[in-house]
């Protein structure tokens, strides 16, 4: 545990900005206010814009509604309605009919600031803080001493807990500017080892983004909402609301909130690492680093550090879940949908002490911090090029020598960021045992039935799924040297394990992959052979894997 | 010599001093004061003191220099225009006075790979991935700090150019302040601008459509008419799209300017090296001998050679360019070549849209 960078939380960037949420709200609905009007300019009317999110969000209350959407949502949407149909707005007076729709806009976007903004209270932070590892220390030790061991910790969560990068620097630069941390997303429990994590290597709190539907639960919602959570709702896809979540997004980054995005959106359905992001939020980023060099063109402007992370788990909780769900999505066949496991405390009770009980472990490894045009930078905050030498990057917003907004031209500043966020996410991923026998043995699986039809491959039989142990070991073997080779050229990393004898990372690999399931996603038959009792499971560790071009060792 | 004597105005930089690169200063000459790079300071001396470069008369408002810091100073918007083969080592040159503010529109139709085996990307050898090429946008982006990319793409023969005849370009890039930046600059009464976001397409049908270009030389060289002509370019389309494709593009750009409509303007034209080379093959001319006595370099060659070998790998269907690999490379006769592709098994007509 790493001495926290600042000492006192009351002097955390979190908690500074959160000692002003009444200026946050203001802040947020005027910005929001200009920039719809300013598109409004563009295609549609403000009247049709209200109009359109007064009908999907009666669709979304009809359809799907949830026990923490407030009791006079309906009222609310229904007063809307009247007002809008209570003029006609061609025969109406041109200024009375922008009043109206201006004052309309203005209430709507106050009543969704208020639902997403986060609070932050130190004194439930210190407290969670102080609890929680303890709380994890006493399972831990119960589940690898047995439950007695309950009352004598001896185990910590960062026993099992490990950290890989530029820790220091990072540390720095939490100090020197804004950090974004932008993680990939496999499950639920990312924000809680996250969370941990951050908070092991002495980095203040962080604002993240949480789904509405975890605020369902009131214990839950209360330290999430009060530990710097806001709330982001999926099933609002309304311009207004996407506009003022982004407003919110980007006034709170420019205030200095460290914050985590993750760009993937939700959590990787098919357990591969993120291919396509979700830049919406990402893009607030960029706003944010040019609204500073427009206040301030010179070399003090506040800096903006992205922080890629990669996080690597032999097994996902929700894996089984998840995994259908993309199944489902790709078509073909119609998968049940298991119940998300995240909903059940036991399945979560399950989980960790799975992972402590095992040899299992978690590795958050944290890429280079980079600005938000993928340049390195040095422990100062400079950001600096490929050759090395110190860069200026504000001219990459300026256009005959003036810096100012170009909406486009910053849509395509993230569109870059984004890619160059996923290269990250591939460089930094930390391969265990159990990815690569779950590579391994799928990918002979797809061979030997000369298969690119995935869904082929998930219909064998028991008698067709196994692989004779010398082929899967010599393939093992191919696919380490060449995992070497890519370690070699920093393209990935290697957790410590992966330099044990072939059969001991083999045997290492298909113990913990198969921990938490019920039924093995890989295992040795009696025969001493490799089979799958669960091949969506195999298929979902595999990917991990995807993208390396490992397919030519098998 | 300084551009300050004829304009205010701040000047575009061109670098490469080449017959298209001449072509262009002039075409932007109209609208501002041009500084044009080439690489020998006694060229530079020379074109500014007869006014005339490639052959070209010169605008009044172009001068020529060799000082790279200079042009990179005084521009912020650049058209460089060299040869692929070369582009990587003029960038870096450039590099160290490119700044994040500058904005680069490339005109060069070639591809850049990372070859393993040899320097000379002629050798048949050559071994590379298909991922490891690289259009000259993604070389500008990795070579430098420059990231407001754009490129320019379309039938522009620079001697028609030259005369001043009516004519059109592509200008793509995914920023639209590069377009319209690139649009005020050359656009002229004699000269169209159309737009395009997918710079990966239209600098691939650029790059292709010149293979296309060779095989038409080929057969005009022959003594083939029309119909023959027709024939290989309607599926030589096809193969360009086959190919961009496979190397992810998007199929629109090729149906565009720099697609189909280059393509035309080369395919027909003497006056295009590419088809020249083709020509002067089926007259019964060497390849060395056409290259050791060619004054500029036709792209169409390496391309062919690149992408004879992409269709290997990634198996596509792709019989003209492998005829034209086979002419180019492995001697192969042209009647033999044109018996293999008149009894290549048919398929659908258009089976890419």
């Amino acid at each position: 545990m790493l001495e926290p960078v600042i000492s006192n939380i009351q002097d955390w960037p979190i908690a500074r900005i959160a000692r002003h949420q009444d200026e946050i709200i203001e802040d947020v609905s005027e910005e929001s206010l200009n920039q719809i009007i300013h598109l409004t300019q563009q295609s549609k009317s403000i009247r049709d814009l209200i109009a359109q999110a007064v009908y999907l969000e009666k669709i979304r209350l009809k359809d799907d509604p949830w026990d923490v959407d407030p009791e006079d949502e309906s009222e609310f949407w229904a007063k809307v309605k009247k007002r809008l149909s209570s003029y006609d707005p061609i025969l109406t007076d041109k200024n009375e009919v922008q009043k109206i729709e201006n004052d309309l806009l203005k209430l709507i976007i106050k009543r969704y600031t208020e639902e997403i903004i986060g609070n932050f209270d130190p004194k439930l932070y210190w407290f969670a803080q102080q609890t929680l590892p303890i709380f994890f220390g006493r399972l831990l030790s119960a589940s690898s001493g047995g439950i007695k061991s309950i009352f004598k910790p001896k185990m910590a969560l960062k026993d099992r807990l490990f950290i890989t990068g530029p820790i220091e620097k990072i540390r720095q630069l939490s100090t020197k500017g804004t950090v974004i941390l932008v993680p990939t997303h496999f499950s639920n429990l990312d924000s809680i080892i996250i969370g941990y994590g951050m908070t092991t290597i002495g980095l203040p709190a962080f604002q993240y983004g949480a789904g509405l539907n975890l605020f369902n639960s009131r214990i839950l919602g209360y330290f999430m909402g009060n530990l710097g959570a806001y709330k982001l709702d999926r099933r609002k896809k309304n311009l207004i609301y996407i506009e003022t979540l982004k407003a919110y997004s980007r006034i709170n980054v420019y205030k200095g909130a460290h914050t985590i995005f993750f760009p993937g959106g939700t959590r990787s359905r098919a357990g591969s690492i993120e291919k396509d992001l979700k830049l919406g939020l990402v893009g607030t980023v960029i706003e944010a680093q040019r609204m500073h060099f427009e206040k301030e063109a010179n070399d003090n402007a506040h800096k903006i550090f992205i922080l890629p992370l990669t996080v690597s788990y032999h097994f996902v909780l929700e894996a089984s879940s998840l995994i259908s769900e993309h199944l489902k999505r790709t078509g073909k066949e119609q998968f049940i949908i298991a119940d998300d496991p995240f909903q059940s405390a036991r399945a979560i009770f399950k989980f960790f002490w799975e992972l402590f009980s095992a040899s299992s472990d978690i590795t958050l490894s944290f890429s280079e911090p980079m600005d938000i045009f993928g340049n390195q930078v040095d422990d100062e905050g400079n950001s600096i090029d490929k050759f090395g030498n110190k860069i200026d990057i504000k001219s990459y917003f300026s256009r005959n020598g003036v810096i100012a907004k170009d909406s486009q031209r910053e849509q395509v500043y993230t569109k870059m960021l984004g890619d160059i966020i996923l290269k990250k996410f591939m460089t930094a991923n930390t391969v265990y045992s159990s990815h690569m026998v779950a590579f391994v043995a799928f990918e002979i699986l797809k061979k030997k039935f000369n298969e690119t039809d995935i869904f082929t491959i998930l219909r064998l039989t028991e008698e067709d799924r196994e692989i004779p142990w010398d082929d899967f070991v010599f393939t093992c073997n191919r696919v380490r040297d060449e995992l070497y080779q890519l370690n070699n050229h920093n393209k990935v990393k290697l957790a410590p394990h992966m330099t044990l004898e072939m059969e001991d990372i083999i045997e290492h690999g298909i113990r913990n992959v198969g921990l938490y399931h019920t039924l093995s996603p890989i295992y040795r038959t009696k025969e001493g052979n490799i089979s799958s009792e669960d091949l969506k499971l195999l298929y979902f560790y595999h990917n991990r894997l995807e993208g390396y071009g490992l397919q030519k060792c098998i | 010599m300084d551009y300050k004597n004829v304009s205010n105005k701040t000047p575009v930089g061109v670098i490469g001093a080449g017959s298209f690169g001449t072509a262009v200063a002039n075409l932007l000459a109209e609208n501002n004061p041009v500084i044009l790079y080439s690489r020998r300071a006694d060229r530079a001396n020379e074109i500014n003191k007869t006014k005339t470069s490639s052959g070209q008369s010169l605008h009044p408002r172009i001068i020529a220099t060799n000082d790279i810091e200079y042009i990179c100073k005084e521009c912020f918007l650049i058209f460089p225009s060299v040869p692929s083969q070369g582009f990587r080592e003029m960038l870096r040159e450039f590099a160290p006075f490119l700044r994040p503010d500058h904005i680069l529109i490339h005109t060069t139709k070639g591809l850049d790979v990372n070859l393993k085996t040899s320097d000379n990307i002629l050798d048949k050898t050559i071994s590379f991935e298909p991922s490891e090429i690289m259009t000259m946008s993604q070389v500008i982006l990795q070579e430098t700090n420059v990231k407001r990319i754009g490129c320019m793409s379309g039938p522009n023969l620079a001697k028609e150019l030259a005369q001043h005849q009516p004519a059109a370009t592509v200008i793509a890039s995914h920023f639209d302040e590069v377009i319209s930046e690139a649009r005020n600059a050359i656009k002229s009464p004699r000269f169209q601008v159309y737009a395009s976001h997918d710079i990966f397409g239209v600098e691939l049908a650029g790059v292709l459509k010149n293979t296309m270009a060779i095989a038409a030389g080929i057969l005009n060289g022959m003594g083939y008419g029309q119909n023959t002509m027709a024939f290989m370019l309607s599926r030589g389309v096809r193969e360009m799209i086959v190919i961009g494709t496979a190397l992810g593009a998007d199929k629109s750009a090729f149906l565009g300017l720099a697609g189909i409509g280059d393509l035309f303007a080369t395919a027909s034209s003497p006056l295009s090296r590419n088809y020249t080379v083709g020509y002067r093959l089926a007259q019964g001319e060497s390849l060395d001998y056409i290259i050791s006595t060619s004054s500029e370099v036709a792209e169409g060659l390496k391309t062919v050679n690149i992408c004879n070998h992409i269709s290997h790998q990634l198996k596509l269907d792709t019989p003209i360019i492998k005829t034209a690999y086979s002419i180019l490379f492995e001697e192969m006769e042209l009647s033999e070549a044109l018996s293999y592709l008149m009894n290549y098994k048919s398929s659908k007509d258009v089976d890419y849209v």
